[in-house]
């Protein structure tokens, strides 16, 4: 069949079929490649992460049983740690909207908003023992928005956020967390503080605020405390 | 994988596989795109030309069939005024007195499939030529067509349109899209495809149009639904490259929705007639019906996946809007960081095919070579357009709301 058909005018059929399908190879080759580099990257950063998030959190046993006294360094090492997490954290945003062929980023967000979800109560426990003053805005996303409203709101909301950490610097801990993954430990901060919709932020544990927020809004709920 | 991405990748696919069928045959025959068999026999031809209204143009398409390349005693002209409520039955009788091989048939309005059927018993002609009455075939065309017929295996020759009016930017459009529908055609003449043969001017051999029982008077495109019966039947179909016919088209666009809606119409009455047919007779089961059934389905698809864009991002620029209005810098919208990804190559791949594609097909005809910018315009902005008609023909064909639609 197929040597009749060569033979014949009727071959462009296949030589058609043949360089289509080289080319659907060649962009699902070249997409796996990089998705497979993206998702590499993330898994490393996370190794390395996780590695900084029990060195911080046996740091924070030790000011808790032994001494307050060098508090500041543990303070200054938790908004190291906030930040890098902060920055993967928009990159492992980024692939996951790239991402077409694999959907191995979903398990990694999982991972990372359990780290951040660590990170956060890492930093309220640092809080109260070394009495420090900077500002935790943990900030509970919808990593699936059900309509464009709230793709919307949180486009805005990040875009806020971000030039609110740029404006506050080390006074501010950032701490986006995907809401909508259904982990343990970010279901227990959402009925502690009582949320039932995303996107909400959380000012200093103690502040709710549903939807869109202004810059100058989040400021004054922020010195209000 | 999501649903949405295989959705794409499928559609991507098929249009570059499409893409490719045309790019080959266009290099492997570029040489041979002009060529005509060389004209051997004088066939008797009829000219038949339905006329429903056609006051203003009879008389130049009669007179242009009149100036024809070819024995005037081989030929007659049978014009049918399809009960025209307008001044066409004078001006026809006018001809008949001025040309003695011309002649009128009169009849009560009842569609141009019906009205051919009625010249049919009374064409003497070996051949019949069906002539629009705004179309005006140039000097030579008949002559470039006529020698397919010394193939046996040919049933029916069709022309290449070329549009004669173009005063607005619909009528530019029109001149760039016929030339891609005319280059199409003649590529497809290579692998026996040809499967429209166009109302301005085609021949069919008389004898096999009575024998497969006339032109279908329940299809709106009799065109169309005669050439896939001919192919049915293991004849083959031409078409003459360098035959050419002007023909008058809509200059505004309800006209050009009201005549796509009716070859949109025609064409899914001939799909749905012919489908069991798929995968079944040679060229015309293995490519024609997949090719134009899949035309059809991809032509829905893309138009939810577009409105399924416009749907999600409409709404997101709304909401961005709103909450612009509340102080948000609306320049942060745009944001965007680039990134590679699967439909990003196919879609790269896809389009600079239908670039290349349109390209090669303009440099092959009158139009001659296009920019990159009249194409993207061409492509993207008119060719959007055709899902209107397509969309308001389904409707209709699911209401079973069909009818005559060009007058």
């Amino acid at each position: 069949m197929v040597y009749k058909i060569m033979n014949s005018k009727f071959r462009i059929f296949l030589e058609s079929a043949i360089i289509s399908m080289l080319v659907l190879i060649i962009g699902f080759s070249l997409g796996l490649y990089v998705e497979s580099n993206r998702n590499d990257k993330i898994i490393e950063n996370y190794r390395n992460y996780e590695i900084q998030a029990l060195d911080l959190k046996l740091q924070n046993y030790y000011y808790q049983i032994m001494d307050s006294s060098s508090c500041d360094m543990a303070i200054e090492q938790n908004f190291q740690f906030a930040d890098d997490l902060y920055l993967t954290g928009l990159e492992l945003e980024r692939f996951e909207e790239s991402n077409q062929i694999t959907d191995e980023l979903l398990r990694e967000k999982k991972r990372y908003s359990l780290l951040k979800t660590e990170l956060w109560l890492n930093t309220i426990l640092l809080k109260k023992k070394c009495d420090a003053s900077f500002d935790t805005l943990a900030y509970l996303y919808a990593g699936d928005p059900a309509n464009s409203k709230i793709v919307a709101q949180q486009k805005i909301i990040s875009n806020v956020l971000r030039d609110l950490k740029e404006q506050k610097g080390n006074n501010l801990i950032l701490l986006p967390v995907a809401g909508d993954l259904n982990l343990g430990a970010v279901e227990l901060q959402k009925r502690v503080h009582n949320i039932t919709r995303l996107p909400v932020i959380i000012i200093n544990e103690r502040i709710v605020l549903e939807g869109f927020q202004s810059m100058e809004d989040i400021k004054k709920f922020l010195s209000l405390i | 994988m999501n649903f949405f991405t295989w959705v794409y990748v499928v559609l991507f696919f098929f249009g570059i596989f499409f893409l490719m069928i045309f790019m080959f045959l266009h290099y492997r025959n570029r040489y041979r795109l002009f060529a005509s068999p060389a004209f051997t026999k004088h066939y008797s031809v009829s000219f038949l030309v339905p006329a429903y209204n056609e006051q203003d143009s009879l008389v130049e398409t009669v007179e242009a069939i009149v100036n024809l390349n070819y024995p005037k005693d081989r030929r007659e002209i049978i014009i049918i005024n399809d009960g025209s409520r307008d001044n066409t039955k004078n001006i026809a009788l006018g001809l008949v007195k001025k040309y003695s091989n011309v002649c009128l048939l009169n009849k009560l309005n009842s569609g141009k499939a019906n009205s051919l059927n009625e010249a049919l018993k009374i064409a003497k002609g070996e051949l019949i030529a069906v002539v629009d009455a705004d179309s005006y075939p140039r000097k030579d065309s008949l002559l470039k067509m006529i020698g397919h017929f010394d193939d046996s295996s040919v049933g029916a020759v069709t022309s290449r349109v070329l549009v004669k009016n173009k005063p607005n930017w619909l009528g530019k459009f029109q001149v760039m899209d016929y030339s891609i529908i005319a280059w199409t055609r003649k590529l497809l003449d290579f692998v026996d495809s040809v499967y429209v043969t166009n109302g301005p001017l085609s021949m069919y051999r008389k004898d096999l149009v009575i024998k497969l029982g006339g032109f279908d008077p329940k299809n709106l495109t009799e065109d169309i639904e005669i050439t896939w019966h001919i192919l049915s039947k293991g004849y083959r179909t031409r078409m003459s490259y360098d035959a050419i016919v002007y023909t008058t088209v809509p200059e505004d666009l309800k006209t050009w929705i009201k005549q796509r809606v009716r070859w949109n119409l025609g064409g899914l009455q001939t799909v749905q007639k012919y489908w069991k047919a798929m995968f079944r007779e040679g060229a015309f089961g293995h490519f024609v019906i997949p090719y134009v059934t899949a035309s059809f389905i991809f032509a829905i698809i893309g138009f939810l996946l577009f409105s399924r864009y416009i749907w999600i991002k409409g709404s997101y620029n709304l909401f961005s809007w709103y909450y612009s209005l509340q102080g948000y810098p609306f320049w942060r919208y745009f944001d965007y960081t680039f990134s590679f990804t699967l439909l990003l190559f196919l879609g790269i791949c896809f389009f600079a095919l239908a670039i290349w594609y349109y390209k090669t097909g303009f440099m092959s005809s009158e139009t001659g070579n296009k920019s990159v910018i009249k194409i993207v315009g061409y492509s993207f902005f008119y060719r959007s357009l055709y899902v209107i008609p397509l969309i308001i023909a389904l409707y209709k064909l699911a209401r079973g709301d069909i009818r005559w639609y060009t007058k």
